[in-house]
């Protein structure tokens, strides 16, 4: 079985840097989900891994080989492509064998190994089309089935599912977890949906501009972001971000004044480790709209009064887009279903432990770690 | 066939024919006439005997005389229409000629001559195909050989020239390297050049490597084509990337990428090319009359000019060559023809 480590790998076009001292460690067995928005790198990364792309700087190492000078067919990867990639000249049952004839593999175990995986994917039956008579979901079974049938130690996904519709997605997201509970092969998967990234990852590596951000469990991202980027981009809706400074900080913590109620300093104090912050130091505070609360004050949270602009019953639950004094936009998402109508003016409170500070300059580091 | 009598009864409105198509299927029967007369006169002719291609004025149909078996004759007797002194007609049978009097007898009773002017007589004529033309010129010519010559530069030189043309084409297309563009744009400009212009050099270099007089020396100067490497590598082009980094991820080598996926992909772009290897190579007159001077080396095109003879021409032969010499191109051209629109189409616009 196979590791894959990358350490220190860069990609250059020319002048032009697109992935910049990328390090990671990738175990056996680990799903790993490369999540970034459109033209984060993400993909060249894992074209890169794949031997599709070359190495401008640094090491990947398979196994602890060194593969940089390996090409694409020899290092015994296997992908499955946004597109399918399917050869549209042959049928299903060519399109899986193509691979094992490319090893010279005797003619019994490609038929054996074909059978097999189509049986895996429930493509017995559709083995003599071709990939033209196939739907969606199909055509991505028989992707990933060209994928499986080679017995590689590593997948690559490059957007799989991007060109499902909603239900299939799901569906497929499932097989995949399921495949790679059952393969326990090292699969890297690249997508740009936060959610499959949450639902499907070991490990998730957040990507932005050719440099990795952050990289942890779905739920060390969701709880603990770096940075204000990943806060953003983790979770759905996004997260509530809203500026201010600091207005004291004591033994137990540093208390908040927001803009959107600057002289209501937080009696709650935000506890502090290991970052240094000083009085009047400008922030940004983040909060997940799950996490705030309507309603009367409560005591450890910061208070403000918001308007509602628009309201979104979905039944089990309900979503608030207010706006606050300082015109900022606040969030809330609320279990079961509220009373309030448009133009209502409510107290939204800020649980002050469920709050993320972040520096409010460019890089925009998280201050306090809970 | 009802879609045949659609197109050919298609009308502008539904009610009586507009003037215009009166005028439309008048432009189009001349046009069929102007193209196609010419080419049906040919074949027309080709099955005329020598005699009856000498015929004034000249026929449309081929005609022979009609000759029928008389007891007492060796050979059959042609037969004529005889006016006799009395004003009547009968179908007399020639025995012999003798200046202006022609001996005749009846078939039915042959032991009465009868001693006609030969301005009372016409011949009786029937619709008779002179097949012999065709049957004759392989056995009197190597007529054999010189549809092997053409048959062999044609398929082989196209064969390599799908070959050659197809690998610079995906090199050109998939392969990412310095110089990329300007190696295309120097094969494109070489269109500018009329072959004319480099018939010598090109004679000279097939001399020195000891081609000529050799079928291979009027294949190797032709399987380049610029308009080829062209013509697949914009089809090659719209052959998604994807599926070559998916090959390639299959452990499948650059040459069998080449031969088992790209290949099969540009399918349509290969046969318009291959349909115009096959009519350049087909047709291709000057420069294997340059290089083969041998008669055995001969190809059709090459016979059929050298069949025109100094003194007399055998028309009902060069007739018969020709037809078959077109019969090829024909098939190509009727059968393919619509891998040439659709090819040049999706390899002209992306």
């Amino acid at each position: 079985m196979a590791g894959l480590q990358l350490k220190g790998v860069a990609k250059r076009y020319g002048a032009t840097t697109v992935i910049h001292h990328v390090d990671l460690d990738v175990k056996d067995g680990e799903f790993v989900v490369f999540v970034g928005p459109s033209g984060c790198g993400k993909s060249t990364l894992l074209r890169m891994i794949a031997g599709l792309e070359s190495v401008s700087d640094g090491d990947i190492l398979i196994d602890g080989m060194r593969v940089n000078d390996v090409s694409a067919a020899q290092r015994g990867l296997a992908m499955v492509f946004q597109s399918y990639a399917l050869y549209p000249h042959m049928t299903v049952y060519q399109n899986l064998a193509f691979g094992l004839e490319n090893l010279r593999t005797p003619r019994a175990t490609i038929e054996a190994k074909v059978h097999e995986a189509a049986q895996m994917l429930r493509l017995d039956a559709l083995l003599e089309r071709r990939p033209t008579q196939l739907s969606g979901g199909q055509r991505q079974r028989v992707a990933i089935g060209r994928a499986i049938v080679r017995d590689p130690t590593i997948f690559l996904f490059d957007e799989p599912l991007s060109n499902l519709d909603a239900e299939l997605r799901v569906q497929m997201r499932a097989e995949i977890t399921a495949l790679h509970a059952r393969l326990g092969a090292t699969m890297i998967y690249v997508t740009h949906d936060q959610v499959e990234a949450m639902t499907m990852a070991d490990r998730i590596v957040v990507l932005r501009a050719g440099r990795v951000e952050q990289v942890g469990t779905p739920l060390e991202l969701y709880n603990r972001p770096g940075n204000r980027f990943v806060a953003g981009f983790i979770g759905s809706p996004q997260m509530n971000f809203l500026s201010g400074r600091i207005a004291a900080v004591h033994e137990t913590g540093a208390h908040i004044a927001l803009d959107a109620a600057p002289n209501a300093a937080s009696d709650a104090a935000l506890p502090l480790r290991g970052s240094s912050v000083t009085a009047q130091q400008p922030i940004r505070l983040g909060i997940r709209p799950e996490h705030v609360t309507l309603g009367a004050a409560t005591a450890g949270s910061l208070h403000l009064t918001a308007t509602i602009d628009r309201i979104e019953q979905l039944g089990a639950a309900s979503f608030l887009y207010c706006s606050l004094g300082s015109g900022e936009r606040l969030t809330v998402h609320t279990a079961g279903q509220v009373e309030y109508a448009r133009g209502n003016q409510v107290t939204v409170n800020l649980p002050i432990t469920d709050t993320h500070l972040f520096d409010a300059s460019d890089a925009e580091a998280a201050l306090a770690l809970r | 066939m009802a879609s045949l009598t659609t197109v050919l009864t298609a009308r502008r409105g539904r009610g009586r024919p507009d003037w215009t198509d009166w005028f439309s299927y008048g432009y189009l029967l001349l046009g069929l006439v102007l193209m196609f007369g010419p080419v049906l006169w040919l074949v027309l002719s080709s099955f005329k005997s020598a005699a009856a291609l000498n015929e004034f004025p000249p026929q449309l149909l081929p005609y022979g005389q009609r000759s029928v078996a008389v007891a007492g004759q060796e050979k059959p007797l042609p037969l004529y229409r005889v006016t006799m002194p009395d004003g009547s007609t009968r179908e007399l049978a020639e025995v012999r000629r003798i200046g202006i009097q022609a001996t005749l007898v009846d078939p039915s009773a042959p032991d009465l001559e009868y001693k006609v002017n030969i301005r009372d007589r016409k011949p009786v004529r029937e619709f008779r195909l002179a097949t012999g033309n065709y049957t004759e010129i392989f056995r009197e010519f190597s007529f054999g050989t010189y549809l092997w010559n053409s048959v062999f530069i044609t398929v082989v030189a196209t064969l390599i020239t799908l070959l050659f043309n197809a690998m610079a084409a995906f090199a050109l297309s998939k392969y990412r390297f310095g110089g990329r563009d300007a190696v295309f744009l120097l094969i494109i400009s070489t269109l500018m050049i009329p072959p004319t212009i480099i018939l010598v050099p090109n004679f000279l270099v097939v001399s020195q490597l000891g081609l000529l007089n050799s079928l291979w020396g009027v294949i190797w100067p032709a399987v380049a084509t610029p308009t080829g490497v062209f013509l697949l590598r914009q089809y090659m082009l719209t052959i998604p990337d994807e599926l070559i980094d998916a090959a390639r991820m299959d452990h499948a080598s650059e040459w069998r990428i080449f031969w088992r996926i790209v290949l099969p992909l540009s399918a349509p772009a290969l046969a318009v090319l291959a349909i115009f290897s096959v009519m350049w190579r087909w047709n291709d007159f000057l420069w294997p009359l340059i290089v083969l001077s041998r008669t055995e080396k001969f190809t059709l095109q090459l016979a059929l000019n050298a069949f025109q003879g100094e003194l007399t021409t055998q028309w009902h032969y060069l007739l018969a060559m020709t037809v078959i010499t077109l019969l090829p191109v024909t098939f190509v051209f009727a059968f393919l023809q619509k891998y040439i629109t659709t090819g040049i189409a999706s390899a002209g616009v992306k």
